[in-house]
């Protein structure tokens, strides 16, 4: 069980342009932090898959197992682990996460960004 | 808790020329943790940010930090 929820979790984090781990979803964000971190991708007109952590906990366990990263949310882009909300945030504000966005995904990264969130529930 | 969060931090990165916890909404379980020190120059973010997490997984393991925002910065 959940050794294939962490598979689900690996294979988000390797195929999505950008992964964001949040509480809720885009539309129901449940926390500040989650909201912070989507709105710095946003802003930078990244975009979005997001996965919703509260559905089951073991989400979160399986997910700080493999990434390091005790908190939520967490953000990837191409595959690699940027960081938090504040990471997210600060890297926004100084054009870095643009930049990092830029060499991950390549400049056009902006032209067909659509927001869309994904499930790793291992159905029952 | 804000003392106690900021003893760690300190015994943690003793050449920091600041360190600084906030309590942020008065309820004592939602943090701004400052910290500048020299052995933040030249690291990525996320590393400074994980020495950060490191030093305070114990107390954040405990379950009575709700929040902990997180500052670091580099003397260079």
């Amino acid at each position: 069980m959940s050794a294939e929820l962490r598979e689900r979790i690996k294979s988000v984090i390797e195929t999505e342009p950008v992964a964001l781990f949040m509480k809720g979803t885009p539309q129901f964000v449940m926390c500040g932090n989650s909201e912070r971190a989507l709105r710095a991708l946003r802003g930078s007109g990244a975009p979005v898959t997001a996965v919703d952590v509260l559905p089951d906990p073991e989400i979160r366990q399986e997910l700080s197992a493999l990434s390091g990263w005790p908190t939520i949310p967490q953000v990837f882009i191409g595959g690699e682990l940027v960081g938090g909300a504040d990471i997210v945030q600060e890297l926004a504000e100084t054009g870095q996460l643009e930049q990092k966005l830029n060499e991950a995904l390549g400049e056009s990264y902006r032209d067909d960004a659509e927001e869309r969130v994904v499930s790793v529930l291992v159905p029952a | 808790m804000t003392a106690e969060l900021e003893s760690i931090l300190r015994e943690a990165f003793p050449e920091a020329s600041e360190v600084r916890v906030t309590d942020r909404t008065g309820g004592g379980d939602h943090f701004l943790v400052e910290v500048t020190s020299p052995r933040f120059d030249g690291l990525p973010l996320l590393e400074q940010h994980r020495l950060v997490n490191e030093a305070l997984a114990a107390p954040f393991a405990s379950g009575r930090i709700h929040e902990m925002r997180i500052k670091t910065k580099g003397t260079a």
